[in-house]
């Protein structure tokens, strides 16, 4: 196998085209994945003007925005109250396209002014209890969401459900702190209570800051597909939360109310709180996000060259089989190495060494320098752990790589070099481009579970929550499968496409 | 030329597999948009999305089939050696080339036609979409003139580096990479830029009948621009067979 | 200038650091099968290719009948080729490949079935060329050629792969062909059979003419035309076995 191998490796590299393309395909990676880097206001203008993010108790980026009336906690105590309902404006949804001569969809840009009534999905209201009200610092709530149920969450990333409740009625809501521990409970009466959640916030001060909010994120109207046919359109939400029959064991001596908007400029206003209160607010009480739902980018946006590099190394590795049949050289090769399958690994090891060498290589330079040119030029970028650059660095050589094998497979199939290109580039990139563009979001789904175009999976670094509506759908950078998953049906397609030229080339003639 | 036309369309309709790439130009552009249209929700007749370019989505695949066909018409003679007996038989190069891109556009035109055309009956028994009105005629129209364009792009390209597979690749890296660097394209100017220069986004524009003012590129603009690639192409490939060795 | 013959005139060609041809001259006389003989790498394929239009060269002219290749408006009535056998699209049948070449001079099925008969090949006309044997793809390159009843056949190696019976028709047609007052220029490294078919000999070496003789006068002077060929290419041959005869002078 050893000699085999080295004879494939010579016929490889002695083929200046090749040799050329591949460089080629590692420049691409590299150059495109720069291109793309744009421009952003982070830092542009002034010193206020930086993009920085509030930083939460375990260190991730948050967004910590909402509406908070509030009086201090010392010790030990306990808060109840009855939320009477939620009524919120969400932006106006875009015109629609009916007709194809009316004007079609526009955004609607700017405030919910001229919004219409409704509820965000994730709209919140209720009780929290916070580490002051610097945004990012730690907290707990339990709260009526518009269309998740009672809620109990704490520190931006957890979250707990509690009994579906519709949005519109009462609910009573309590959260008691003993200690570190805080409990949630909630009642549809209030007297028969049902726990929620008991969670420790080891950060916690003796003094914290208690009292009713509200918040609604972010809200965006999906219009069919990707951006070439309708897109994705909205923002701000707001929510107004109606409390009244407050009752609260144990405050501490500074007993008067205020109301702060946590997150924003304005400083904190004094409140006479009456029989009934409302709060109103807009933003949101959780992990910060890229995507139509939030800000910035993710390193994976340096890695876009990928496609270009990707087509050149199916090109090349198409060709390493069929140009073999071109002239008959086949027979030759055959004559050499009688035990075809032989031939075939060793081409497949080869050409995937090689192409997983340079698409690492490349990788690795983009996601560095790429990374840097990003936010040199004012964008957003958010962090990635160092663990996931690793995954996104060798997850690419291996996508070449899988790539290359699949279309090295199609070559010894098909023995045609066109069509071999184009059936690889056709299986592998179309699926994704037509997920990107024009197929509404279940079929881009699908399509990017089947096909070998799943493999771009690995290349996601955006992170998913459910508490966050940031449309976990292609087009947004959420991939519906897991990065590793969605590699391995890449090598499942390429392993079956192998094993079938493998028996192909056994039985038939050469 | 016009027996340099009788002979390319012999060769063309004796080349096994002429007919089946046609007919799957036919196939897959129909096949892809029935599978995009079955796939698009109409809520009480008001559809979110622009209709008219959903019930074309085949046009991406078929392009693809048009590459193939464009590519093989030049590619395979010169990867069997056969062109040198064309270029014998008829030395005078641009006539064969000139030959080859009617015969092509003709064919093209046929089956771009059937494909559209059943796209469009497909998308009117699977959405509100009124096939007479006069943007969706214009996008009907265009798509048939984009895949003819496509296939000039791909026989330029074909001659100019004269491997089929390479042509391919750099056929369908030109039509799909483009769009997808300005998926990723953060800056918006920029992406701006890159939906009015690519072949595949700007030809496409054509296809659009709602969101006109989102267009980086007005239709007919759009297709022109597509048309200047083909041009370019042909042109470059005019220019190598003219000076090269065959 | 006779109007139906292949002048050659100081061709000059060169392909990277090697000189293909370098001052290539000689007449193909119609009336005559011309042998054109010479080691690998001397230049014949390549002076072919320009005497069709494929190749330009860097000096000197090719003219067909008078005229360059590439201004002849039907050019295989006035030049037929053979240069590759192996050049055809595999899939198409014999006939239907006759059958554009045909459409491409304006020229009729019906004389693609008289060439295919000519040829011997008529029981195979309608399978596909992809699945011809070496000598049925050179009847069927012959074919080619004669479509167009050409004054001038220019052939290159035409016995490869033939059996004795192919040799013995190619080498009674050639001679026919001649007799009607053809031009026939004929390569091949076949010494033996080219003794028995050409009239005249045009030796050449690395790209240029070593000896332009009819054969009796070769025949006169060397005995035989191998004996001719080994002694006027001893300094012109760029590819030699170690250890041959020649090699070890």
């Amino acid at each position: 196998m050893r000699a085999v191998l080295h004879a494939e490796w010579t016929k490889l590299r002695t083929v200046r085209g090749w040799v050329v393309a591949l460089a080629v395909a590692a420049a691409a990676v590299v150059g495109l994945g720069l291109l793309t880097g744009g421009q952003g206001s982070c830092g542009r203008n002034g010193p206020r003007s930086e993009c920085v993010l509030p930083v939460g108790p375990d260190g991730q980026e948050v967004t910590d925005h909402f509406t908070f009336v509030h009086r201090s906690l010392t010790g030990d105590g306990s808060i109840t109250v009855r939320l009477n309902g939620l009524t919120g404006v969400l932006p106006r949804k875009p015109g629609l396209g009916g007709p194809p001569d009316s004007t079609g969809p526009q955004a609607t840009e700017g405030g919910t002014g001229d919004g219409q009534p409704g509820l965000a999905p994730w709209a919140k209201g209720g009780l929290i209890i916070k580490d002051g009200t610097r945004p990012g610092s730690t907290y707990a709530a339990i709260m009526l969401t518009g269309a998740h149920g009672v809620r109990m969450q704490h520190d931006y990333v957890h979250d707990r459900a509690g009994p579906p409740a519709p949005a519109t009625t009462p609910r009573w809501l309590r959260l008691t702190r003993a200690g570190q521990t805080i409990t949630g409970e909630e009642s549809p009466d209030g007297t028969a209570w049902t726990t929620v959640g008991t969670v420790r916030l080891p950060g916690l001060p003796a003094t914290a800051q208690v009292g009713t909010f509200a918040t609604s994120p972010q809200f965006t109207w999906i219009l069919g597909g990707g951006r070439g046919v309708g897109g994705a359109m909205g923002g701000p939400s707001e929510v107004t939360a109606t409390f009244d029959n407050l009752t609260g064991r144990d405050t501490g001596p500074d007993a008067s109310w205020s109301r702060t908007e946590v997150g924003g400029d304005a400083s904190p206003q004094p409140e006479q709180l009456g029989a009934s209160w409302r709060v109103t607010g807009s933003g949101d009480i959780a992990p910060a996000v890229s995507g139509i739902s939030g800000i910035g980018t993710t390193v994976s946006q340096t890695l876009a060259g990928t496609f270009a590099g990707l087509i050149l190394v199916v090109v090349v590795a198409t060709m390493t089989m069929t140009a073999e049949y071109r002239r008959g050289m086949i027979r030759t090769t055959v004559a050499a190495v009688p035990r075809r399958g032989r031939i075939l690994l060793a081409k497949a090891t080869i050409i995937g060494a090689v192409t997983f060498g340079l698409g690492v290589l490349a990788a690795t330079v983009v996601v560095v320098v790429g990374g840097r040119v990003l936010r040199a030029h004012g964008v957003y970028l958010h962090p990635a752990a160092p663990g996931i650059e690793v995954r996104l660095v060798v997850g690419t050589g291996l996508l070449l790589a899988g790539a290359a094998v699949l279309a090295l497979g199609l070559g010894a199939l098909l023995r045609r070099g066109l069509t071999a290109v184009v059936a690889g580039i056709v299986v592998i990139v179309l699926p994704y481009l037509l997920a990107m563009t024009v197929l509404p979001p279940e079929p881009a789904k699908w399509l990017l579970r089947v096909t070998p175009a799943a493999a771009f999976a690995v290349q996601q670094s955006a992170v998913s929550y459910p508490q966050v509506d940031d449309f976990p759908i292609p087009v947004n950078g959420y991939f519906p499968l897991s990065p590793w998953a969605g590699l391995a049906v890449l090598a499942g397609w390429a392993a079956l496409v192998l094993g079938l030229a493998g028996f192909s080339l056994r039985r038939r003639d050469v | 030329m016009r027996r340099a036309l009788h002979a390319e369309w012999t060769k063309l309709r004796t080349t096994p597999g002429t007919v089946l790439l046609l007919l799957s130009v036919v196939v897959a552009t129909v096949g892809i948009s029935i599978l995009a249209a079955a796939a698009t929700d109409c809520p009480g007749g008001i559809c979110a999305v622009d209709i008219t370019k959903v019930s074309l989505t085949g046009v991406q695949l078929g392009q693809a089939v048009v590459a193939v066909l464009a590519v093989q018409l030049i590619g395979a003679e010169y990867g069997t050696g056969m062109i040198h007996v064309s270029l014998a038989a008829v030395p005078r190069r641009l006539t064969v080339l000139a030959a080859k891109a009617l015969m092509l556009t003709a064919v093209v035109t046929a089956a771009a036609t059937a494909g559209v055309a059943g796209s469009l009956v497909a998308g009117r028994s699977l959405l509100p979409l009124t096939v007479t009105d006069t943007t969706v005629l214009r996008a009907a129209f265009g798509s048939v003139l984009y895949l003819i364009l496509v296939g000039l792009l791909a026989l330029g390209v074909t001659t100019a580096v004269r491997t089929p597979a390479t042509a391919a690749g750099l056929v369908l890296g030109l039509l799909y990479v483009f769009p997808i660097v300005g998926l990723a394209a953060t800056d918006p100017d920029f992406r701006r830029h890159l939906d009015q220069i690519a072949p595949m986004t700007a030809g496409l524009a054509i296809q659009r009948t709602t969101g006109l003012d989102d267009l980086a590129i007005s239709p007919w603009r759009g297709l022109a621009v597509l048309g200047a690639w083909a041009a370019a192409a042909l042109l470059a490939g005019g220019l190598l067979i003219r000076l090269r060795d065959a | 200038m006779n109007q139906t013959s292949i002048v050659v005139n100081g061709l000059r060609k060169r392909f990277g650091p090697t000189l293909a041809l370098d001052g290539m001259s000689f007449t193909v006389e119609p009336g005559q099968v011309t042998g054109f003989v010479g080691p690998n790498g001397a230049g014949k394929s390549t002076t072919m290719r320009v005497v069709l239009g494929l190749d330009a060269p860097d000096a000197g002219t090719a003219l067909v009948g008078g005229r360059p290749y590439r201004s002849l408006p039907c050019p295989l009535r006035v030049v037929g080729s053979l240069l590759d056998a192996g050049a055809l699209q595999p899939g198409r049948t014999a006939r239907n490949h006759l059958l554009w070449l045909a459409h491409s001079q304006g020229l009729t099925a019906a004389r693609v079935d008289e060439v295919l008969e000519q040829a011997g090949l008529t029981s195979v006309a309608r399978r596909r060329a992809g699945g011809f044997s070496l000598g049925m793809r050179q009847r069927l390159g012959i074919a080619a050629a004669m479509l167009g009843d050409p004054a001038v056949l220019m052939l290159d190696e035409p016995f490869n792969g033939m059996d004795p019976e192919g040799i013995v028709w190619i080498r009674g047609f050639l001679r026919a062909l001649a007799a009607e007052g053809r031009a026939v220029l004929l390569s091949t490294h076949l010494m033996s059979e080219l003794q028995d078919t050409a009239d005249h000999v045009v030796l050449v070496g690395r790209g240029r003419v070593l000896a332009d003789r009819t054969m009796p006068e070769l025949l006169a002077r060397h005995g035989s035309l191998e004996r001719a060929y080994l002694e006027l290419t001893r300094d012109a041959v760029e590819f030699r076995a170690a250890g041959s005869p020649e090699a070890s002078r």
